[in-house]
């Protein structure tokens, strides 16, 4: 089984000396107000994390679901971390071209820094009512209801809900993408669409991992681990998968339409299609994935304090040659995922903050020749976070994580196949803005 | 050949023979914009026009101004007269590029972050659009009037018009969000020269959709 190189302990001590240096040094440039978005944006996430068993994903490959885990045992462990650190680069060329260009070094990365996004986005006047929105380079497809800001931060929670996590670390992509936006009557519609490559391995992580809640964000170069697979597919795919590959030089697309009718409520309906040739592989066997989905979005403002978000995702992926006619091909997997997530603002003095909670379900279902139905899973997790601000440039985030899930395919590293973990955040988040 | 006082006494006969019965003709009109749940509507901006008569053309008052702050204009509906230039005053550390494609006045304005103001002259009557290019949330309008009275109502939802010739005249609302054609009612109103004249405009309001940045 291979592992993920992780950082040692005294580069991450010289990576977070440096950034709380280039912070410091940043500090009186900042802009009185740290505006949500700067010329240049400087950031470190710093966690106090408790997890029990198992071990995460993650660690080396690991059965458990969380960023977090504890191999030695059931009782919780307190550890610190240095999650993430970055920088994000947003020049403007003119009035109606920018650029967004963010590096990011992340615990549990063999990388010390790699490419988050990068992307030239055009926004001109809008043409006849419409709102026309361009952008050509990496990115993430505009998914996840729950990441805003330049480093594609988790807004109000610390771990984002298993959709997002997956988009996070298994959907991204190189592309074109168009949006045009324009009110009809009094409806706001907006339909968004993508021609993208780079994203041929999607689907891996969530066939053979399932499910995960995490942010560990998939990077240009990154490599994220895989648990022990079948006898079959131990030889036939790495024991890392790569997301951000492209092997067959097909295109990929997606679309968006997003219905905003009047009142506080927007629908948002996403396809995604990669269209991945199954059957391509290259030299360190990464292979092509046919995934496809279906996803639902809606955000509905119950009063201007009090706001839901609920996402769904239905979808199929498909791997590899068939063992003969009227067979299927090797991994032919369906997986479902849902969550509802509130959050209200809470002020207190001048200062507001939020609070937040969210249930989700999910699973995944193989009838494939080679991976079969002990590599199912079933499962949910419930959250409850809470995001104040300390400072001008200083956030901290507290979150309780606890996951339910049972995978029979667990019982190939003696684990057993039904898990319950708890995971508890601290993360002081570190940001300041440079430049207009 | 007439002495000094008595062309003085002349002149001021004169004077009050054409002023003061017209002066002791004009009225005030106070204007309440309620939804149809009762709730006043601040931003309402009512006007009147003579019947039967010219109105006056207004005449521009010193100044006019609309803010950026937060992201967000500043007031939300701003009524100017023709002929006033209204000054764009950029407080964000941000820039804005602000726009309109509205038949009464088509501009856009590049405003560096922090105190980069701008003035547009607005010499056509009807209603200004405001948006800006990079904030898609940034939402305002400007009515520009071709009547001396008119103004934007408070927080109440209450208008206070002084100085109106009685008679006939025309009383309208306007409010983005109101739902009538045009997004504006009107009514004919008999004005004396009594006490106060209250008028009431019980309207039923749209709800827009929500505000794609609002942010968490």
């Amino acid at each position: 089984m291979g592992r993920v190189p992780s950082v040692s302990g005294s580069r991450w001590r010289a990576i977070l000396v440096a950034g709380a240096g280039l912070c410091v040094l940043a500090c009186p440039a900042f802009a009185a107000d740290a505006p949500e978005k700067g010329l240049l944006t400087v950031y470190a996430n710093l966690d106090l994390a408790a997890a029990d068993a198992p071990r995460a994903w993650l660690d080396d490959g690991g059965t458990g679901k969380a960023r977090f885990g504890n191999p030695d045992g059931k009782s919780l462990r307190v550890r610190p971390y240095v999650t993430e650190m970055g920088v994000v680069l947003q020049p403007e060329f003119g009035w109606s071209l920018s650029g967004l260009v963010s590096a990011v070094a992340q615990q549990g990365q063999h990388k010390t820094i790699d490419l988050n996004e990068a992307y030239l986005r055009w926004r001109p006047l809008p043409l006849g009512g419409v709102r026309v929105n361009l952008r050509a380079g990496i990115f993430w497809p505009p998914v996840s209801l729950e990441h805003g800001g330049g480093e594609w931060r988790v807004n109000d929670t610390i771990t984002p809900s298993a959709i997002n996590s997956w988009i996070g670390e298994e959907v991204k992509v190189a592309g074109v993408e168009a949006g045009f936006t324009t009110m009809i009557g009094e409806h706001r519609l907006s339909l968004t669409a993508a021609a993208f490559g780079l994203n041929d391995t999607s689907g891996t992580l969530l066939t053979f991992r399932g499910w995960a809640l995490h942010d560990e964000k998939a990077t240009l170069f990154s490599y994220q681990p895989l648990p022990v697979t079948n006898a079959f597919m131990r030889d036939a795919q790495a024991p890392k998968t790569r997301p951000m590959i492209d092997l067959d030089h097909h295109a990929g697309w997606y679309a968006k339409l997003a219905w905003a009718p009047p009142g506080p409520f927007e629908l948002q309906y996403f396809h995604y299609d990669n269209r991945g040739d199954p059957t391509a592989f290259d030299d360190g066997l990464q292979w092509g994935w046919r995934t496809r989905f279906d996803h639902l979005g809606a955000i509905l403002d119950i009063d201007p304090r009090t706001r839901l978000v609920a996402q769904a995702v239905d979808g199929t992926t498909i791997m590899g040659f068939t063992f003969g006619p009227g067979t299927r091909r090797w991994v032919d997997m369906r997986y479902r995922s849902a969550f509802l997530l509130a959050t209200r603002k809470v002020t207190m003095g001048a200062v507001t903050g939020t609070v937040s909670g969210r249930i989700e379900a999910f699973d995944t279902r193989n009838r494939g020749s080679a991976v079969h139905g002990d590599d199912d899973e079933t499962g949910w997790a419930a959250t409850a976070a809470a995001r104040w601000p300390l400072f001008r440039y200083a956030t901290v985030l507290a979150e309780a994580l606890r996951i339910d899930s049972r995978r029979d395919a667990r019982l190939r590293e003696s684990v057993a196949p039904r898990q319950h973990q708890n995971i508890l955040r601290l993360t002081l988040r570190l940001r300041g803005v440079v430049g207009d | 050949m007439c002495d000094a006082p008595a062309r003085t006494a002349t002149i001021l006969a004169i004077w009050c023979a054409i002023a003061l019965p017209s002066h002791a003709r004009a009225a005030d009109l106070e204007v309440q914009v309620r939804a149809a749940n009762g709730a006043p509507i601040p931003g309402a901006v009512v006007a009147v026009h003579m019947i039967g008569q010219p109105t006056p053309r207004p005449r521009p008052g010193a100044s006019y101004a609309i803010d950026q702050q937060d992201i967000q204009f500043h007031p939300f509906v701003t009524t100017v007269p023709i002929g006033a230039s209204v000054m764009f005053m950029n407080h964000d550390p941000v820039r804005h590029h602000v726009y309109s494609f509205s038949p009464a006045r088509k501009f856009e304005l590049k405003l560096a972050s922090r105190q980069q103001n701008q003035s547009v002259l607005f010499d056509k009557a009807g209603i200004v659009p405001l948006g800006c290019n990079i904030h898609d949330n940034m939402i305002a309008y400007i009515d520009v009037v071709d009547t001396p009275w008119a103004k934007t109502a408070d927080a109440n939802g209450i208008v206070l018009l002084r100085g109106i010739p009685a008679g006939a005249v025309t009383v309208s609302v306007w409010h983005p969000y109101l739902r009538a054609p045009g997004n504006s009612l009107a009514r004919t109103v008999t004005l004396s020269d009594s006490a106060t004249h209250v008028e009431r405009f019980i309207t039923p309001m749209r709800t827009p959709p929500r505000d794609p940045g609002s942010g968490y």
